[in-house]
């Protein structure tokens, strides 16, 4: 065991009086960076032994300037090692490998430095780094070891043997220092830019095997003020280096600097594309169905800590595809299980209802409804095919982590036919569904301090603004405050951005000042305030997607509210489209709002002009879709009998026929505080 | 600032006594909050109130009608600085130039041509909108001559008499004067016999002046007059003044800092050695009506396209009608493309289709001028309007197979419309440029 | 109704295009592009933006270009260098937009290909230029590196990135200098959003043009047009994510059913003709680069800029 602290003191020690021994011009070819690391750190162009100590002066005696300038001396001319070693690699291509990092080609850096006492290990090492897209460096033993190992090493092969010693590492360090002057804006002699850039926009890690000497420890400790972290292969006690098994290396080092390998194919024997989404499977074409009321089955997705999610493993539990009869039905449960570092609990549902998607991608694969109520089916030609139950696991896990690259670190499925754990595992998913159902309900705009903003539809209502909250999803329908803030999450520069509520300026007509501030900003200057919760002052903009319009009708003193499929004449005298033709294209019209149908039964709902008790007419479609839940929030509220009082078409088709029937029924709004 | 639509109705009479047309109050006043509702129709206004709402419903720029019959046009009564803020409404007028020192054939020639040439484009009728009669002979009995020339064609199309002397106007509005000829143009010298003229005969009438200082001055003393059609001739002898003046007209008349200045826009573009570089400013920037000569078969396709482009109410899309579109010459077996009557949609796929070189049939579904992933997400695209218009375009006796090709967007219908109809469905790309390489691979009649 | 001049505070920033001997590079002129504070061709008397310029647009395999020109321009369109030559000398163009059209064959892999006809336009022209690199996003990597590498020192304009598909132009464009062509499909969120991707990934501000696609006339040209004009519109308000020049290109032009189906005997008066309508609305909606094709559009439009244009001259202080 070598002890870090010590090691550090001795090898610095060590490198600094190699550095006071240095006589001579020192220079590296091929580039416009002098001694690149010294240059970056203090803007001096070093070619002189005395520069070079004077370097090593001004950087706190930094190891980096110390071996670069070692090696500067060293690799001149007849000096430079024999091949394979690369020794200083010149700004031509370094350039080139500079492209392929902000391309993506290549996802990042990492050194291998030490003795590997088992060169199977180093060469699996290796070969893991090839396979994830990783530049691998290497400097000292590891080189000779990998060689007899028979391992491939050069540029084409993504593994670059810098030199023969540990000191020949810092060639890793002035390529990201190059990197940063030449990519990211850096200025010679801004340590603290460099350092900055290294940290949050170099991805780099080193992995080092054991037995290194004292300059190399000296060295690789270095590297921690850069952000990279150092996986130690064990050897070493101390210091801050983070001692991992050899399996476990490379994902341990990609994981923490957030290196995440991009996923684009589906490694499984059937086509998938979203142009098989609508394709169904009909009974004659199925070869196994699962669920759908003729066999009990659910899905479910979760988040986990990492440490219980393991990227990619599908799991079969009960029958596979081989031992289950033609045009039998079985149970399932799909278990879905996720880890990310900004994962949450809420995006639960969201990402859950993405499994019908991913489903139906498939050629042969067909899927419908969510939750305990999903009926899937598998084709005939795709059994012939090959496609297995672990397949359709394989899909789901390796669509998540297509779509959701920067949410989701690792995805594992598994997959249940067995059917006592499928009637088990129902059942706890049922507590779950409830549990969120009852989550989501409860959700205020009082429990949130963020609400979430669509400009979508900005493409042709240039100024217009939907703020999305937990009790006002957009007015098209389709985006819920959850909706929004994953979208957030997937896409940050996206058009669903956070919105700060601020101070509240009117606690009943919803309206905050940070509100107003981001509407306005986002309405280019034309919207200055925005009641989230009153069509009669500043109420919202409307783009023309809404689902629903409410409009104040003064003379019976209420609000009506029209859908999109209402074709007929309402009692305001205008149809569905003469209205929206008039208040739509991002314009704010007072008296009138478009709104969502969910939005009818929330609490805000006309909360400024007194609630549901304002709604006199409402096409019965829409009636009809939202009785269940409008009965019950009614029967909350104490009036059962409101719901009668509400008008439609069969009862009032012009303002006349309104009047009389709220005349009729003393509808509440008629004796309510006047509207205008 | 415009008044908003609450504004407005606190201020009418509340009475829903439908005389004006509309059947309740709020209604009319959505009407006057756009700019669209006449004051006037309402019988039970207060004075107090229609004094309020007179300055603030009446449109900031003038409507001006020109011509009479089929082919009279109006410009004018437009709000925006910007088509994207909501749109433009009164595309200008553009006149051909005949010169009174012409023979009666050429001049003929002309008229006729503005009379008859037209183009159809997404099932609208592109015409030039009249003849700009040029009294270059100094002479009236000539200028009355080369306009009764115009009258004989029978074209009845909105004339420009061009003449800055009143006595050679007088000799042209004898012959067209009934027709509501736009007349060229007063100066401070000439208004006040000019806008005798125009009175006499009910004409609009363009004001020219050296700068917008003394075109407001003219407006003012024509309104003294009693003649409020006018337009502002922006003809200045550079064409680079043109911009900026056209556009401070437009802001300063929506703005009402300026209502000396809220009138249509005059350009003649004759004047300029780029004649097209002038008419596409024209275009683009705010003018009313455009003098030109007659326009090269090149530019006139152009030009009408430009103009309306331009005038598209960029919150309604164009829709095509729905129907079946022939591509090349397509056969019993030639396969069926299904879209949407969006009018890009289709210009689109339909410039793909073509150089793809495979001969087929667009199958043109209506959804109201909704884009594909619009049309699918809100319903309108769906299984039972793809059954009905396969029925009503007769689809079935126009191919020999049963297949049908839908845009990739609206792959997740697949498996209901090929339930609903029988048919079989292949979905195609997403992308209308990959149209080709996709009949190329996977097309075997 | 307040998207006016008066109450503005933006300016569109500078990008420069192209590098003389002096600035590193070998071109004989360069542009800088941008700073105007006011609505096109209003305020140009103050001194302030620069005279749209006119690029002309070549490639390097004819096989995919519009009949319409190469019936034009003969053989000359199957030498790139030559033709570079031409359009500037006597098409009169200011900048030449090469089109990697070789890189749309099946398979295509030559990549020193890249190199050689980057270097042969470089020779055949001292124009500053535009770059299209690939048309294969497998190929991208490839493809990119090789255009930025030759053009190394030149200030190219490369292009096009789009959100799905900009890691490579700009990686280019970061490892070589040179400045990225943002296409977004006719949004102006969409415009933004890329620009923020292309800043989080390095690119700068004054080193990127907007290219908002254009729809040539009677196919989509309104829309274009709009959104040239609320791109303008909100960067002249402040917004600095969309404050870049913008370069555009109705490419469409020729191969528009008016056009490609026109009278043989006129159809170059109305190919050119229908080019000019495109660019020149597009110069007034706000465009400081306008891209055509035929030979002859380009003439018509430097006389037109020039007769509306009372501003500086490209070089002048």
């Amino acid at each position: 065991m070598t002890d870090i602290d010590t090691a550090i003191t001795l090898g610095n020690a060590s490198l600094k009086e190699k550095l006071n021994a240095i006589d001579g011009p020192l220079a590296y070819e091929e580039t416009a960076y002098h001694l690149p690391v010294a240059y970056a750190l203090t803007g001096r162009p070093v070619h002189t032994g005395k520069e070079a100590i004077l370097a090593y002066t001004l950087t706190k005696e930094n190891p980096f300037v110390a071996c670069e300038s070692i090696l500067a001396l060293s690799e001149q001319g007849p000096g430079r090692e024999p091949a394979p070693y690369t020794g200083f690699i010149g700004d031509a291509v370094l350039r080139k490998l500079g492209y392929s990092l902000v391309d993506g080609s290549i996802l990042g850096l990492a050194l291998l430095i030490g003795t590997p006492a088992n060169a199977e290990t180093a060469s699996r090492i290796c070969r893991e780094l090839q396979e994830k897209y990783m530049l691998t460096f290497l400097a000292g033993d590891v080189v000779p070891a990998l060689s007899l190992a028979s391992v491939k090493l050069g540029l084409e092969y993504r593994l670059i043997p810098l030199g023969s010693t540990s000191v020949h590492g810092v060639h890793f360090v002035d390529i990201i220092t190059r990197v940063a002057l030449m990519f990211g804006g850096v200025v010679p002699g801004d340590p603290g830019r460099l350092l900055a850039y290294a940290n949050q926009r170099a991805k780099a890690i080193a992995i080092v095997f054991p037995g290194l000497d004292n300059e190399g420890i000296a060295l690789v400790d270095a590297l921690r003020l850069l952000g990279i972290p150092i996986i130690s292969l064990g050897g070493y006690e101390g210091g801050e280096w983070i001692a991992t098994a050899p399996e476990d290396a490379v994902r341990e080092g990609m994981e923490r600097k957030g290196i995440k390998v991009t996923v684009t194919a589906i490694p499984i024997p059937m086509s998938c594309s979203p142009a098989f989404e609508g394709k169904s499977i009909r009974k004659e074409e199925m070869y196994v169905e699962f669920g759908g009321g003729r066999s009990p089955a659910f899905e479910l997705l979760r988040v986990k800590p990492a440490s219980e999610v393991t990227d990619g493993l599908i799991r079969v539990t009960g029958p596979e595809i081989g031992s289950l009869k033609e045009g039998s039905a079985v149970p399932l449960g799909i278990i879905v299980e996720v880890a990310g570092k900004s994962m949450r609990a809420d995006f639960e549902p969201v990402l859950e209802r993405r499994i019908h998607n991913f489903v139906n991608y498939g050629e042969g694969s067909w899927h419908v409804a969510q939750r305990d109520l999903i009926w899937v089916r598998i084709s005939k030609e795709a059994v012939n095919n090959g496609i297995k139950i672990e397949h359709i696991g394989k899909l789901i896990a390796t669509k998540f982590r297509i779509d959701f690259p920067d949410l989701l670190d690792a995805v594992q499925v598994t997959l249940v036919t067995d059917l006592d754990a499928v009637l088990k595992g129902k059942k706890e998913a049922e507590a779950i569904y409830e549990e969120r159902d009852l989550r989501i309900q409860g959700m205020k705009d009082t429990d949130v301090d963020l609400f979430y903003s669509c400009t979508l539809c900005q493409t042709f209502a240039p100024n217009h603004v939907c703020i999305i909250t937990p009790e006002r999803p957009a007015l098209c329908g389709a985006i819920s405050w959850l909706d929004g803030k994953i979208a957030y999450e997937i896409s940050p520069s996206g058009a669903n951005q956070p919105v700060e509520k601020g101070n509240v300026i009117d606690r009943v007509k919803g309206e905050f000042d940070g509100v107003n501030r981001f509407v306005k900003k986002a309405s280019h200057g034309e919207v200055e305030r925005c009641s989230l919760y009153s069509i009669m002052e500043y109420p919202m903009t409307c783009c023309g997607c809404f689902e629903c319009i409410a409009l104040m009708l003064p003379e019976v003193n209420g609000i009506m509210v029209v859908n999109r499929e209402y074709k007929g004449d309402t009692p305001s005298g205008m149809s569905f489209s003469t209205l929206a033709g008039t208040i739509g294209g991002g314009a704010q019209t007072p008296g009138f709002a478009g709104i969502s149908k969910n939005y009818i039964l929330s609490d805000r709902f006309l909360q400024d002009e007194g609630g549901i008790e304002r709604l006199v007419w409402l096409p019965s479609l829409v009636k009809e879709e939202l009785k269940e839940r409008l009965v019950q929030k009614l029967n909350e509220l104490g009036h059962p009998e409101l719901f009668d009082k509400i008008a439609d078409e069969t009862k009032a088709t012009t303002l006349e026929e309104l009047v009389a029937f709220l005349d009729e029924v003393q509808a509440p709004a008629l004796t309510m505080k006047p509207l205008l | 600032m415009a008044l908003k639509a609450l504004d407005i109705y606190k201020l009418l009479p509340k009475k829903n006594c439908k005389e004006c047309g509309d059947p309740t109050c709020l209604t009319f006043a959505m009407k006057l909050a756009s700019g669209k509702g006449d004051l006037e129709k309402c019988p039970y206004l207060d004075p107090g109130a229609k004094n309020i709402l007179g300055a603030s419903t009446r449109p900031p720029i003038q409507l001006v009608k020109i011509g009479v019959g089929e082919r009279r046009f109006a410009v004018g009564e437009e709000f925006v600085l910007f088509r994207h803020e909501k749109t433009f409404y009164h595309p200008p007028g553009i006149m051909f130039e005949v010169s009174d020192l012409w023979s009666g054939k050429e001049i003929e020639a002309v008229t006729r041509r503005v009379g008859s040439e037209h183009y159809v484009r997404v099932g609208t009728d592109l015409t030039f909108s009249g003849v700009a009669i040029r009294n270059e002979s100094g002479d009236p009995d000539q200028f009355a001559e080369a306009v009764g020339v115009v009258e004989a064609t029978g074209t009845h199309v909105p004339e420009v008499l061009m003449a800055h002397d009143p006595a050679v106007q007088e000799a042209g509005l004898k012959k067209c004067g009934n027709f509501r000829p736009l007349i060229y143009s007063a100066t401070i010298d000439s208004y006040k016999p000019l806008c005798a003229l125009a009175k006499k005969f009910g004409s609009p009438l363009v004001v020219s002046a050296k700068d917008l200082l003394s075109l407001g001055e003219l407006t003012k003393l024509c309104n003294a007059e009693g003649i409020n059609d006018l337009l502002l001739d922006l003809s200045f002898p550079s064409l680079r003044e043109y911009i900026p003046a056209a556009t401070e007209v437009r802001q300063k008349s929506i703005l009402r800092s300026a209502p000396e200045l809220g009138y249509p826009v005059f350009l003649d573009t004759t004047r300029y050695p780029m004649q097209d570089a002038a008419l596409i400013l024209g275009i683009d920037k705010y003018a009313g009506v455009i003098v030109t000569r007659a326009l090269s078969p090149a530019s006139s396709v152009a030009a009408l396209t430009l103009r309306q482009n331009i005038y598209t109410d960029p919150q309604k899309p164009i829709q095509m009608n729905p129907g079946i579109y022939p591509v090349g010459n397509p056969g019993k077996e030639s396969p069926v493309l299904l879209t949407v009557n969006f009018s890009l949609t289709y210009f689109t796929v339909q410039g793909y289709l073509e150089s793809s070189r495979v001969p087929c049939y667009m199958f043109i579904v209506d959804t109201e001028g909704l884009s594909v992933l619009t049309a699918v997400a809100a319903g309108k695209l769906n299984e039972a309007l793809v059954r009905d218009s396969i029925k009503k375009f007769d689809l079935e006796h126009l191919v020999s197979h049963r297949r049908l090709i839908i845009p990739g967007y609206a792959s997740p219908l697949s498996g209901k419309i090929e339930e609903e109809t029988g048919w079989k469905v292949l979905v195609g790309p997403r992308d209308a440029a990959e149209i080709g390489d996709y009949l190329a691979k996977e097309w075997k009649s | 109704m307040s998207e006016n001049s008066p109450d503005s505070s933006g300016k569109i920033g500078y990008v420069v295009l192209g590098a003389t001997k002096a600035e590193g590079g070998t071109r004989t002129v360069s542009f800088r592009l941008g700073g105007e504070s006011d609505l096109p061709f209003i305020g140009m008397n103050t001194g302030q933006g620069s005279i749209p310029l006119v690029a002309f647009e070549i490639c390097d395999d004819p096989e995919y270009w519009s009949p319409i020109v190469t019936s034009y321009t003969g053989d000359l369109s199957n030498d790139a260098r030559e033709w570079a030559g031409v359009a500037e000398k006597q098409y009169g163009a200011d900048i030449i937009r090469l089109y990697l059209t070789s890189t749309k064959r099946r398979g295509f892999d030559n990549f020193s290909s890249i190199t050689t006809v980057m270097e042969e336009v470089l020779s055949g022209t001292g124009l500053p230029l535009v770059v299209e690199g690939s048309n294969e996003p497998a190929i991208d990597s490839d493809v990119f590196q090789r255009c930025g590498e030759a053009g190394e020192g030149e200030r190219l304009l490369l292009g096009t990135a789009e959100a799905g598909r900009y890691r490579s132009v700009a990686a280019a464009a970061l490892a070589y200098h040179h400045s990225v062509l943002a296409q977004s499909p006719i949004d102006i969120n969409l415009a933004k959003q890329l620009n923020i991707l292309l800043r989080e990934i390095g690119v700068k501000a004054d080193h990127i043009m907007i290219d908002p696609y254009t729809g040539t006339l009677g196919y989509g040209f309104e829309y274009s047009y709009s959104v040239m004009e609320r791109i303008r519109s909100a960067a002249l308000k402040g917004d600095t994510d969309l404050a870049m020049p913008m370069i555009t290109s109705a490419t469409d032009s020729l191969s528009v059913k008016e056009v490609r189906e026109a009278d043989p005997a006129a159809l170059e008066d109305i190919a050119v003709e229908w080019e000019f309508y495109a660019a020149l609305s597009s110069a007034i909606a706000g465009s400081s680069v306008v891209c055509v094709r035929h030979p002859k559009t380009v003439p018509l439009l430097k006389s037109a800029f020039r007769e509306l244009w009372a501003g500086k001259m490209p070089g002048e202080a």
